[in-house]
């Protein structure tokens, strides 16, 4: 089920989720063993018995997880496990201390050491795990989808970093599904499709549509035209305020509208879309849906007025990994199944099974646990299941983050259709494309506060970047 | 390229699930058949009736931890609360019937089950620490109540829930298998069993779907407190006698059933069938070693072993 690729310098590797991405990165790192072909580092054929090995070796890779101990330092991170010792045989301090300072210096990576690794940003950590690899030479650092975490700002940091590592001689297979990355940062890619390579190519000879043909052998939808006709008010927030988080938020949501909410990681997007559907109940401010004063408190409350959410971060708030697709996709409302207390399993799986077809999910079935389906699929079943709670109002925060461009268009299709059924939408992103393609206006956050509310037709890449970054000069906003 | 897989039958879920269940079932059978070969005793009506008499203490707690560990907690004060409940009941036999001793006994439980649950879910006390306390708490009760000194159960009608037959089986047995049957109801087909499971799958996730977890974390611990006082109706009844160190190191008899039956302790993962499976395991292995003479002390090897070697292809199961 394997396929071959030649790891060279700057080399990146696309494909839709599903595609092998995962399994190749795997075997790369030495977690599986492939049944055919030959892997080359530096020139020498090595087999990888086990991810220990594949370091030994100078491979390392930098999964999306990251795996530091976050009650530790950078520096001491970085040295976990190979610490310098004192002549008593003690760990010295000091010399960890300058090593990761000119290691850091070197990279030109610029964080507090000593401060506990949890502490700092995502893109931070990042740089901490790629630090460690480069202090234990690797040879070659395979980038698993590294800017999915990052907003734009950071990407450029990273990129900068890339560039280094490749001017040390140090070769990077990066892993993506943002395109026009590749064309930024790669100088071969490798398309695969179906555990095939479907395309190799210099990055210079191709262009962004070739890419997306040999990935889903089909053509890209054009964007959605137009303006919708949009009906009354759904939800309306007025000096909405989160103690120390954010302040003075105002804002509409009318029915068959989407509303974008854009801005800077930390801008305190997430924390505004908890704080309306009762995570973190807001401190100041008023709500109201549909012309209701409402005081939602817990996200029982939000579920019956209406309003559901699609959270960001899958892993830790989304899926209950080790159960099955089908309780997933219904653990929101179960009171839908329920006759004299107990539930209708029949009724059950027929609504899981209309899920199944009408979101498109490919799945072996759904009695599967959920984390063995890939990203794309797993959004999908967190929709069905914010949708079983028949919502007037939906809150996507991130709904294709790590999700693979077919499944991303199908979502894209999905949320439009809702709007067109006059569903009210909230929509936070960090891709610009997807705000720009999806909203009817753009509500852009700065450090928890509102920067600017833009109409469709003023609506621009280049504005909302603006509004976004604008008063933190160019080292782009960086919240404690 | 939607596919879809004709239902399956309840509760045979993932195909985890079904090797969970079946390499369960399967051991209990390999055990039972190298049994019957140890000992022509073995395989008789009247043995086997009596391991499933005298699994039935260990057996009633281990339903109610099995709740408790689905949602990724943990009851360690299960054997003080028999206590109390046991010592209770022969208090209260005393002077009042039993109409009045039993629902007072098994209400008693079922409060210092709501501590707990109170203690974990609101306050936010780790499982492990509150149920510590609680452990020694109830144990000290029961000590205060009795002074020490255990109290003679007279009521001669209460000694047929510990010892008398119903159908020529005995009637712990068949309290047993009442409450395996109720928890398997109540965790499979009703929203709370749901809920109860995706709590322990993530719990963060849970909350955000809108499962009230705080309130359904204390009940799990109401329910690990009122079984643990019918468990203690059974050992009250079969002993006759209130005595306050009753169920000592019960909690890891119970934990062990839990663990043995394939539930994991990292929660969400599990059922009471296979708790039911791993009571009889451990049940039937006890009785071939005293069928056979082996020595009480080198059963405790065998315990012991054989609660880690079942964890060990149990892990190795998941990974498959």
């Amino acid at each position: 089920m394997h396929r071959p690729a030649s790891a060279g310098d700057d080399h990146a590797i696309v494909g839709e989720n599903g595609a092998g991405k995962s399994t190749l990165i795997k075997v790369l790192g030495g977690v599986h063993q492939p049944d055919a072909g030959r892997l080359m580092v530096g020139g020498r054929e090595v087999r990888l018995s086990s991810p220990r090995d594949a370091f030994d070796k100078g491979i390392v890779v930098i999964h999306q997880e990251l795996s530091l101990a976050p009650h530790l330092s950078a520096e001491e991170n970085i040295f976990l496990g190979h610490f310098p010792r004192t002549a008593f045989g003690l760990v010295d301090r000091r010399a960890m201390r300058t090593r990761t300072r000119e290691l850091l210096d070197r990279l030109s990576i610029r964080i507090d050491q000593t401060r506990p690794v949890g502490e700092l940003s995502i893109a931070q950590q990042q740089m901490v795990e790629i630090a460690k690899a480069i202090s234990l030479e690797a040879r070659v650092l395979i980038l698993d989808e590294p800017t999915a975490v990052l907003d734009e700002t950071m990407v450029e940091t990273l990129f900068a970093l890339v560039a280094r590592l490749k001017a040390e001689g140090i070769g990077i297979v990066f892993i993506s599904h943002h395109l026009e990355e590749i064309f930024r940062i790669a100088d071969r890619v490798t398309v695969l499709r179906d555990g095939q390579r479907t395309g190799l190519a210099e990055v210079a000879d191709v262009d962004q549509a070739w890419l997306v043909g040999k990935m889903i052998g089909r053509e890209f939808p054009a964007h959605a035209a137009g303006s919708r006709v949009t009906g009354e008010p759904a939800l309306e927030v007025e000096d909405l305020g989160l103690e120390g988080v954010f302040s003075g938020i105002t804002f509409t949501v009318r029915r068959g509208e989407i509303l974008g909410l854009a801005g800077l990681v930390g801008a305190g997007r997430t924390e505004v879309a908890q704080a309306i559907i009762g995570v973190t109940p807001p401190t100041t401010g008023r709500i109201r849906v549909f012309g209701r004063k409402v005081r939602i408190t817990n996200p029982n409350v939000a579920a019956r007025l209406g309003i559901a959410y699609v959270t960001e971060d899958r892993k830790a708030l989304g899926l209950l990994q080790n159960r099955p697709v089908r309780e997933n996709a219904t653990i929101s409302n179960l009171r839908r199944f329920r006759r004299l207390g107990f539930l209708r399993l029949g009724a059950e799986r027929s609504y899981v099974r209309e899920v199944i077809r009408r979101l498109d999910v490919r799945l072996a079935g759904m009695e599967v646990e959920i984390q063995t389906l890939s990203g794309g699929n797993q959004q999908k079943v967190l929709i069905g299941r914010a949708l079983s709670l028949d919502p007037k109002i939906l809150v996507f925060d991130e709904p294709t983050r790590g999700v693979d461009i077919g499944a991303k268009s199908e979502i894209y299709g999905f949320i439009e259709e809702l709007v067109a059924s006059g569903v009210a939408v909230l929509l936070i992103s960090s891709e610009m494309e997807e705000i720009l393609r999806l909203s009817d206006r753009v509500l852009v956050l700065r450090n928890g506060r509102v920067a600017a509310m833009l109409d469709r037709g003023e609506a621009t890449e280049s504005r909302i970047m603006h509004a976004a970054a604008l008063a933190d000069g160019d080292a782009g906003p960086e919240r404690p | 390229m939607t596919a879809i897989t004709p239902s399956r039958p309840l509760g045979l879920t993932t195909i985890a699930d079904v090797w969970r269940r079946t390499g369960v079932l399967v051991a209990l059978i390999l055990l039972v058949i190298a049994a019957s070969f140890l000992s022509d005793r073995f395989l008789t009506v009247p043995n086997l009736l009596n391991v499933l008499r005298q699994v039935a203490i260990v057996g009633i707690l281990a339903l109610g931890m099995t709740f408790v560990i689905l949602t990724k907690g943990i009851d360690l004060s299960v054997g003080s609360i028999l206590g109390v409940s046991v010592v209770l009941y022969a208090g209260l036999l005393e002077s009042q019937p039993m109409a009045v001793a039993i629902p007072l006994g098994l209400a008693a439980a079922m409060l210092a089950g709501l501590v707990n649950g109170i203690g974990v879910a609101y306050a936010g006390i780790p499982p492990f620490i509150m149920t510590l306390g609680m452990l020694s708490f109830a144990r000290g009760i029961a000590f205060i109540y009795t002074g020490g000194t255990p109290i003679p159960i007279l009521n001669e009608s209460f000694y047929d829930l510990g010892n008398g037959y119903l159908l020529g089986i005995p009637i712990p047995s068949l309290i047993l298998i009442a409450v395996l049957l109720a928890s398997w109801v109540v965790l499979t087909l009703t929203p709370f069993g749901r809920c109860v499971y995706g709590i322990g799958s993530n719990e963060d996730a849970a909350r955000l779907s809108g499962v009230p977890v705080r309130l359904y974390k204390t009940i799990v611990y109401m329910i690990s407190g009122l079984v643990s006082g019918l468990a203690g109706l059974v050992y009250a009844s079969q002993l006759s006698i209130g005595t306050p160190i009753a169920g000592q190191g019960y909690e890891l008899d119970a934990i062990a059933a839990v663990v043995v039956g394939g539930t994991s302790l990292f929660g969400g993962r599990g059922s009471v069938f296979g708790t039911f499976v791993g009571t009889l395991i451990i049940g039937v292995l006890a009785n071939i070693l005293n069928l056979t003479g082996v020595d009480p002390f080198v059963q405790q090897l065998f315990k012991g072993a054989l609660i880690v070697v079942a964890v060990f292809i149990m892990a190795r199961a998941d990974r498959a």
